[in-house]
């Protein structure tokens, strides 16, 4: 394009594309979020103090009804105290082994950039798909896994993993670990790779052995980092819904109810409009809280 | 630390072996798609050693597969034809990523450029969208979009997926947008460009790989999204996730059928994520890790 017919289009240009002002620049964004997390956030909390009354099919306005009875509902403590133990759990299990595999996989050897990306193939399954994978393969029959686990004797063999209520966790976990371990490995991998080599040539002249210097240079110096994975990754596993839908729905009995599910059962499933919602606006505001917290806490910017 | 050459040797084997045992469980999978039922059911469960079938992908694509006859398109219709919930997909992934790059992309220039009042609270208002649980926009979303009909329609899956991705190409575009030397922009202001011509001419063409490593990643989220197109479609679309979870007839489980249109929503995820390898952690940390 010649510079002639550039500038004429400058000229025709509106005042404030030519302008300093960010406003034009961020009009769309804003406008999509209004629209599209703002509105349904006020709407939620309208929702909220409303439920559906089947007989009139109409919503009726009930005030703090809806909290008075979320706050009394042992479903959604059960909930509340499923998701945060599933949170906790895979949390560990990921940054423990994603911490080792990283320091495995480390290596400028050749084939290890192969490996780092096979690594990320577990990643861009859909993570339904991951839940029909992981029920194909925890069946008490036909089971790969149930079949490995019963020959090392750790279940007994045709146990339903899914169908056993001490169980069904673990079983939504393996399926979490397994592809999200990966995610925390290539985070670790990239922040070992970005790590300074002079304080590791000092430990090795000073004699540190291999867990010394892990434990007194690499883990502080990876703090930032393990820090924003834990965050990232804590946030999707408060929320995790896919697993448990198409694993477990839940079951048996509340094993498996986390708050997501919780809430989108009791609006979709049970027409409890107002309570479903009142559940996913509590999720909503823990999320906010803890997430704010630990921000401030490990100084974590964007 | 040096290692020895046995200690190497070791090291090489146990990293392969801990990467197969995380690549293992999508191979079985793609033999499942690939096996009769009466292989899928086996007592024990076997992986390898089976009679390779087509008829699973041949149910999914509805088209004849045969070496016999050629290929041959079937009339379609069947249970489990998937053809057009593949092709729902795809528009929604490629509608909904052309959204939010666009929104995105005028929105990072200036919170990578200009300092505003307020910006800081900006750049969180935006994270904190992608904290939301998801299930507190689709409860809202569902009776929103009953009382403007977009419910069940292709506009409105789109909008809520480049919703849920605007805080990562928001971020993510601002971190590309940084890496370009602000002096670039700083001389052409001073030879008389406007900030529009600057982001046009000079600062769009030289993120323009950061812009398509966004790209990539939003249409990955869009591909795998369950929650929001499970609870706002109906029956006139469903993308693939969603529609996968639903192959539960009365004679059980079509395993086959599953994995076979699973298979198909992985390989062109596959051949995305390895086109943005170099990009790919800060794609995951919203921008805030650097490769």
């Amino acid at each position: 394009m010649g510079v002639g017919r550039m500038s004429a289009m400058t000229l025709r240009m509106p005042r404030h594309f030519i302008s300093d002002h960010p406003l034009p620049w961020l009009l769309p964004l804003i406008a999509i979020l209004v629209v599209f997390a703002l509105y349904p956030f006020f709407y939620n909390i309208w929702l909220s103090a409303h439920e559906f009354v089947p007989r009139r099919r109409a919503l009726e306005f009930i005030g703090f009804g809806n909290w008075l009875k979320l706050f009394a509902d042992p479903r959604m403590w059960n909930a509340l105290w499923v998701t945060l133990f599933y949170t906790g759990i895979c949390l560990a299990i990921e940054v423990f082994l994603g911490m080792v595999i990283a320091l495995l996989i480390d290596s400028d050897d050749p084939g290890f950039g192969i490996l780092r990306g096979l690594l990320t193939l577990t990643l861009v399954i859909p993570p339904a798909i991951t839940g029909m994978m992981f029920l194909l393969m925890e069946d008490a029959q036909f089971g790969l896994i149930a079949a490995i686990l019963s020959d090392i004797g750790l279940i007994a063999p045709q146990t339903a993993i899914l169908a056993e209520p001490s169980l069904a966790l673990w079983g939504v976990v393996l399926a979490d670990v397994w592809q999200w371990t990966p995610f925390m490995v290539l985070i670790f991998v990239a922040g070992l790779r970005a790590l300074p080599t002079d304080p590791y040539e000092s430990a090795m002249i000073d004699g540190a052995n291999g867990w010394q210097t892990f434990r007194r240079i690499t883990l502080p110096m990876m703090g930032k980092v393990i820090a924003i994975a834990v965050l990232i990754r804590g946030i999707d596993l408060f929320r995790m819904f896919d697993y448990v839908f198409v694993m477990t729905s839940g079951g048996p009995g509340t094993a498996t109810y986390t708050l997501s599910l919780y809430a989108w059962q009791q609006t979709f499933s049970f027409v409890k409009w107002g309570y479903g919602a009142t559940i996913s606006l509590f999720a909503l505001f823990i999320v906010l809280l803890v997430a704010n917290l630990f921000l401030s806490l490990t100084k974590v910017r964007w | 630390m040096l290692l020895s050459p046995w200690q190497r040797i070791l090291r090489i084997g146990a990293a392969w072996a801990v990467v197969s045992a995380f690549v293992f469980p999508i191979v079985y999978w793609l033999t499942v798609a690939f096996k009769p039922d009466r292989d899928i059911f086996s007592v024990p469960p076997r992986v390898f050693g089976f009679q390779p079938t087509l008829q699973s992908f041949e149910e999914v694509f509805g088209i004849s597969l045969g070496f016999e006859h050629g290929l041959e398109v079937l009339p379609g219709g069947g249970n489990f034809y998937m053809l057009p919930r593949l092709w729902d997909s795809i528009v929604v992934a490629l509608f909904s990523t052309a959204l939010a790059v666009v929104i995105a992309t005028l929105a990072a220039y200036p919170l990578s450029r200009m300092r505003f009042r307020g910006q800081h609270h900006f750049v969180f208002w935006v994270l904190s969208t992608r904290m939301m649980p998801p299930v507190a926009v689709a409860i809202p979303m569902f009776f929103i979009y009953k009382n403007f009909g977009l419910l069940d329609t292709y506009t409105g899956v789109i909008l809520i997926h480049a919703l849920m991705n605007m805080p990562l190409a928001v971020l993510l575009l601002k971190s590309f947008f940084d890496d370009i030397p602000v002096e670039i922009d700083e001389a052409a202001l001073i030879d008389g460009a406007s900030r529009f011509k600057i982001f046009r001419k000079i600062v769009l063409p030289m993120a323009m790989g950061g812009i398509a490593a966004t790209a990539v990643l939003c249409f990955i989220f869009s591909w795998t999204e369950f929650l929001f197109v499970l609870t706002l479609t109906q029956t006139s679309l469903k993308t693939v996730p969603v529609v996968s979870s639903t192959f539960v007839t009365s004679t059980g489980t079509a395993w086959g059928n599953m994995a076979a249109l699973g298979a198909a929503a992985m390989v062109p995820a596959f051949v995305f994520i390895l086109l943005v390898q170099k990009n790919l952690v800060r794609g995951l940390t919203l921008g805030s890790l650097k490769q």
